[in-house]
């Protein structure tokens, strides 16, 4: 059965080449930057098929999610699975971070 | 990809070609969950805030000028040409470009082959040459159709490769990068291998384009 990340051979619209071009955010580059050092040879926290499993595994939702928030929800399961942090951690955490975030976003 | 960023900078470099940081922030939970996987990460001493500093300094430091330094070498230097075609890690060193955990295939663009790269599983691409791959290598349309229709694809780029030339399009993989190494254009016999470097482009070493030579 074809995964929902196995696109080779299906049809699809013009690639509009001069439309889908931005210069990378920073935010989309602190992501990347966490892959590389979590995946190095130093801490081999991963591999990139493990992060593409975890991508795949996302279902219906891995087109749901634009391609910098698949990769992150990648990296959090990946971490997760692997005991570098715990759910309970995670979220506790994203509720400090969350409204941190909301009280400058609305101060900016 | 997002469509909400698409257009929003245009802008990208200053005048000396440095990369202007691009600001725009996600939705409040994505950005919500990358800052706090990356707090939780410092706190226990995985990674510093200093080593994900240096690691987007090293991104930023890839990209066109670094592959066109590559391709120019291999256009001036038979024996380096030779390595890069059969060992492609080894050869990039020369660079201070360290490939691992995967392997570098260039494949060598002839009068008779014109060799194009995808990777229809995801966006495996040579980032440590060329930095983040460009959005629309990562869309669905191009990953779907490289595979089927490359000379359509290539046509969609302004590229039109002559019937009697063959199209290998190569697709990627978590373990092996390809990059192309794209024909040198004619009228250049006398550059310099510096003035040779700046004519190569990102979308040459995709294969998606030929690189252009004065006369073109």
């Amino acid at each position: 059965m074809r995964g929902p990340h196995d696109l080779g051979g299906l049809p699809g619209g013009p690639i509009e080449p001069a439309v889908h071009e931005h210069e990378p955010t920073h935010w989309e580059k602190r992501i990347e930057a966490m892959m590389v050092l979590l995946f190095d040879t130093k801490r081999r926290l991963g591999r990139v098929d493990e992060s593409r499993r975890m991508q795949e595994a996302l279902g219906e939702d891995y087109h749901k999610y634009p391609y910098y928030e698949r990769r992150l929800q990648a990296v959090s399961r990946l971490m997760l699975e692997k005991g570098v942090f715990s759910q309970e951690e995670l979220e506790a955490k994203q509720r400090e971070v969350r409204a941190r975030l909301e009280a400058e976003r609305s101060g900016s | 990809m997002s469509d909400q960023h698409h257009d929003l900078v245009h802008a990208t470099h200053t005048h000396d070609g440095k990369p202007i940081q691009n600001d725009d922030r996600p939705p409040l939970e994505a950005e919500t969950l990358e800052t706090a996987i990356r707090e939780l990460l410092i706190e226990k001493g995985v990674i510093s805030s200093d080593d994900i500093r240096r690691a987007i300094e090293t991104m930023d430091d890839r990209g066109e000028a670094l592959g066109g330094k590559i391709v120019a070498r291999a256009w001036v230097d038979e024996d380096f040409r030779q390595r890069l075609l059969s060992e492609g890690d080894a050869a990039v060193r020369d660079f201070g470009i360290d490939m691992r955990p995967t392997e570098l295939c260039v494949v060598e663009n002839t009068d008779e082959v014109h060799n194009m790269v995808v990777c229809t599983l995801c966006s495996c691409y040579p980032r440590p040459i060329l930095g983040l791959p460009p959005v629309w290598y990562k869309r669905r349309d191009y990953r779907a159709r490289a595979v089927r229709e490359p000379r359509a694809i290539l046509a969609e780029f302004g590229t039109t490769i002559p019937e009697r030339k063959q199209v290998r399009v190569h697709d990627s993989n978590a373990d092996l990068r390809y990059l192309v190494l794209p024909q040198r254009p004619a009228g250049t016999d006398d550059w310099s291998e510096e003035q040779l470097a700046e004519l190569v482009t990102r979308d040459s070493m995709i294969g998606v384009a030929d690189v252009r030579g004065p006369t073109d």
